[in-house]
């Protein structure tokens, strides 16, 4: 009776134990975590900024490597970047997030921004243009000479979703050239019977490029730089610049920023380093 | 007074083999260990598979043909090129090159032109007249081109209707751009495209405009590397398969498994204490009002995540006027750690609550009637009587209430957002790997998550059926054994109201040195 009593509470004491530890473990790495940027940024000349940047989603590889050439040369730390549809970081920035640069794959959107006094529009800048491609798994037979032939590509196609990824957008741009789309806005639209069954709408551009390396879509609607950024999937024709939309990347250091003198440097940064400048060359991103 | 007839009774505990602690723990431990083994064996082999594709002899970026005997280190591919001036040179439109860079390779839609530094060639032994020697630099050129390409054209497979034009000078002119392949300017090394009408003192980019000329039509993308005697190109035997284990292992973010942890044990603490106390409270008041509470309680359960996390985000977020009146006194929770325990919260609730509620109605009332004669508190009743005997069920609760915290997706999307070591967890993290193409840690996550809840699950399953075999073995707490005399000689199919009455009996017959005991504890 008495050793099972005891026994029965040396099996809570030992779970506790256990869970004790583990939360231990957890705090001390999160410390740890936290302390390594915090001890790099004090010996730099502007300690303890961390800038929260909300990036197009194309940009998922490239800003990374821009950030940690940025944080060596000047001790500026990054919280961790939001990578989304340009739509939805705007949403993000509404719903009250704290933001001190936004960087969109579309006008349009940094508009939406800039109505709502998210962003300060004197810092606004074009950053960089990009090519809208349509992409294919590596190795298939998918051969495609002319927007015309997606109406008879078989399979389905991978297309953002135009509210919230303006990569959608601007595909439905090329579609509406061809009539395979009713709405020459690329948004609001329908699409043509011939595709409409077929047309998978992602929810970022990184999505619809995934769709296609996986192999649920036989083709995508995607900037030339995700090509380069994800493995699986080639170009299998690049879209006419006259059939949609001028593609530019706008940037802006968002007005509720408490660091926004850090955040136009880092703007600056990005568009004058020539080491940074060589990043985005090598995804495929060209200076606008 | 005690009843320790036990109503529910969990499958593993009905199973359950009475043997020595020893023997039952030591089983557990050695099934513990057989899963883990499983799972390790199921990680390792897509890991090994994968990394094999990539295993190469020579280093990343560099290739070496040991025939000729020339190499080629520091291969980078640039896709675009930038029309910007450089420490206020203008070059026109130009593409960045690895430093130091002795060969470039530029791909145009007349020809692939070739450069290789006159020095660095006659440095590594290369004859640009030898054909052999020719075709083995093209060659090594595709190959690295190839394996830096991600994904866009290939040297390879535009040679066939280009000319490749292998050459020593330093700059080129094609129709009406002139290359110039290897510009030092500023810092770094830069390879030109220029016009190819271009006036002495005339600035490249003016000129361009002048004549409408577009300078990044001239080229398609630019290849840069350093060329070298086959000797110095560094060779790197294959990882084996445990060193590629390593690095993967080394390469992983293991934070969202700390914020899961965390922000599920926080979410879990608060819910079984909020489910415990709503499940009772409601237990208590009248028909009409439990009814609209329990409502209440519940909707989250049945309402989609993502609806619970629009809702909060309207709460709290400063869109709405209610927000922006939190935001404004200090409560701002959007997009935060505490918001992704409040979205925990919020879908396990009903979960701790429902099971907790079903455990204490299925509880007889008579028996709570009888505490309350014998002048229990409520609070005493809750604590000393419906919490010991809705154990079994309370346990189960609070497992599944943990599971859908652990697993919580669409509302901490919505409310807490993805940021990496402050909200991204288990769930988040897989699906955001997945779609920036690292299928191989949205993997590990998702082994990792089957683990943890396989060895999260079994735990409290022993834990229960520990202590219901110790329940069936006789009396709830140590020094009661007579009392188990009195359960044990009651009949099974007695029912509560005959158990009662005749416990009650037998109480009233054992007296006073009985009521002295309750009323120690």
């Amino acid at each position: 009776m008495m050793d099972l009593n005891i026994s029965r509470r040396s099996f809570a004491a030992t779970g506790a134990v256990a869970a004790a530890a583990v939360l231990a473990g957890c705090n001390a790495d999160t410390t740890a975590q936290g302390s390594a940027p915090a001890a790099a940024g004090s010996t730099a000349a502007t300690p303890g900024v961390e800038l929260q940047i909300f990036a197009a989603n194309s940009l998922e590889k490239a800003m990374p490597e821009v950030e940690a050439l940025y944080t060596e040369a000047t001790g500026t730390t990054f919280a961790d970047t939001q990578y989304k549809g340009s739509g939805d970081l705007v949403e993000q920035m509404r719903g009250g997030a704290p933001v001190d640069i936004l960087i969109t794959a579309s006008a349009g959107t940094m508009d939406d921004a800039e109505e709502a006094s998210l962003v300060d529009a004197d810092t606004r800048q074009d950053m960089f243009t990009n090519e809208l491609v349509i992409v294919r798994a590596e190795g298939s037979d998918i051969e495609i000479t002319s927007l015309e032939d997606v109406a008879s590509v078989d399979g389905n196609i991978a297309i953002g979703e135009p509210g919230a990824v303006p990569a959608g957008k601007y595909a439905n741009q090329a579609l509406a050239s061809v009539g395979l789309y009713s709405s020459d806005e690329g948004e609001g639209g329908e699409y043509d019977a011939a595709i409409a069954d077929k047309v998978v709408q992602a929810d970022k551009v990184g999505t619809a490029a995934q769709y296609v390396a996986t192999g649920d879509c036989a083709i995508g609607f995607v900037y030339t730089s995700d090509v380069y950024r994800y493995d699986g999937i080639e170009v299998a024709y690049t879209t006419p610049a006259e059939s949609h939309k001028a593609i530019v990347y706008p940037g802006a250091v968002a007005a509720s920023s408490e660091h926004a003198e850090e955040a136009a440097d880092f703007l600056e940064f990005c568009m004058t380093d020539e080491d940074a400048l060589a990043i985005w060359a090598e995804y495929g991103f060209e200076l606008a | 007074m005690r009843f320790s007839k036990i109503k529910t009774r969990p499958e593993s505990g009905s199973g359950f083999v009475p043997g020595p602690l020893g023997s039952c723990a030591a089983r557990a431990f050695a099934l513990i260990i057989a899963v883990l083994v499983v799972a390790c064996a199921c990680l390792s082999v897509p890991m090994v598979a994968l990394a094999k594709t990539e295993a190469a002899v020579a280093e990343e970026g560099a290739a070496l043909n040991e025939e000729v005997g020339i190499g080629l280190v520091g291969f980078k591919r640039y896709q675009k090129g930038a029309l910007r001036p450089v420490n206020d040179v203008d070059l026109g439109y130009r593409y960045p090159l690895p430093s130091e860079a002795t060969l470039v390779a530029l791909a145009t839609n007349e020809a692939i032109m070739i450069y290789v530094d006159a020095a660095a060639a006659a440095e590594a032994g290369l004859e640009l007249t030898d054909a052999v020697q020719r075709d083995a630099l093209i060659a090594l050129v595709e190959q690295l081109d190839e394996e830096s390409s991600r994904g866009g054209t290939l040297i390879a497979d535009i040679a066939a209707d280009r000319e490749v034009i292998v050459t020593d000078a330093q700059d080129m002119t094609i129709g009406s751009y002139t290359y110039r392949f290897a510009v030092d300017a500023g810092e770094g090394r830069y390879c030109a495209v220029q016009p190819a009408s271009l006036g002495a003192g005339e600035d490249p980019t003016t000129a361009a405009e002048a004549s409408g000329l577009d300078l990044s039509e001239g080229a398609l993308w630019c290849d840069g590397a350093r060329l070298v005697p086959a000797s110095e190109v560094p060779v790197a035997a294959a990882p084996g398969p445990l060193q590629q284990l390593g690095t993967f292992f080394s390469g992983v973010d293991y934070r969202p498994f700390w914020v899961s942890l965390k922000t599920s044990a926080v979410a879990l603490v608060i819910t079984f204490v909020l489910g415990l106390v709503a499940a009772w409270r409601t237990m208590g008041t009248s028909s009409r009002l439990k009814g609209a509470l329990d409502s209440v309680f519940t909707i989250p359960m049945v309402l989609p995540p993502t609806v619970c996390g629009f809702l909060l985000l309207l709460l709290f977020g400063q869109s709405t006027p209610v927000g922006q009146w939190l935001i404004d006194h200090g409560v701002s929770l959007v997009f935060t750690w505490e918001a992704a325990v409040i979205s925990a919260v919020v879908v396990s609730f009903p979960l701790m609550y429902r099971t907790a509620l079903g455990a204490f109605e299925s509880l007889d009332a008579a028996m709570l009637d009888a505490a309350r004669t014998l002048g229990w508190s409520e609070g005493r009743i809750f604590a000393r009587l419906m919490l010991p005997l809705a154990w079994p069920s309370i346990a189960a609760g609070t497992v599944l209430a943990f599971a859908r915290a652990m697993g919580e997706f669409g509302c901490t999307l919505f409310f807490a957002g993805n940021y990496a070591g402050v909200t991204q967890t288990i769930p988040i993290a897989i699906y955001f790997e997945w779609m920036s193409g690292n299928t191989d840690v949205a993997l590990f996550w998702v082994i990792v998550v089957i683990l943890f809840s396989f060895v999260v699950v079994l735990f409290i399953n022993l834990y229960t059926a520990h202590s219901q075999r110790y329940r069936e073995r006789g009396g709830v707490a140590s020094g009661r054994g007579r009392h188990r005399a009195v359960s044990e000689s009651v009949p099974e199919a007695g029912g509560d109201a005959l158990r009662i009455d005749r416990e009650a009996l037998r109480a009233l017959i054992a007296e006073t040195d009985f009521a002295a005991d309750e009323k120690r504890c």
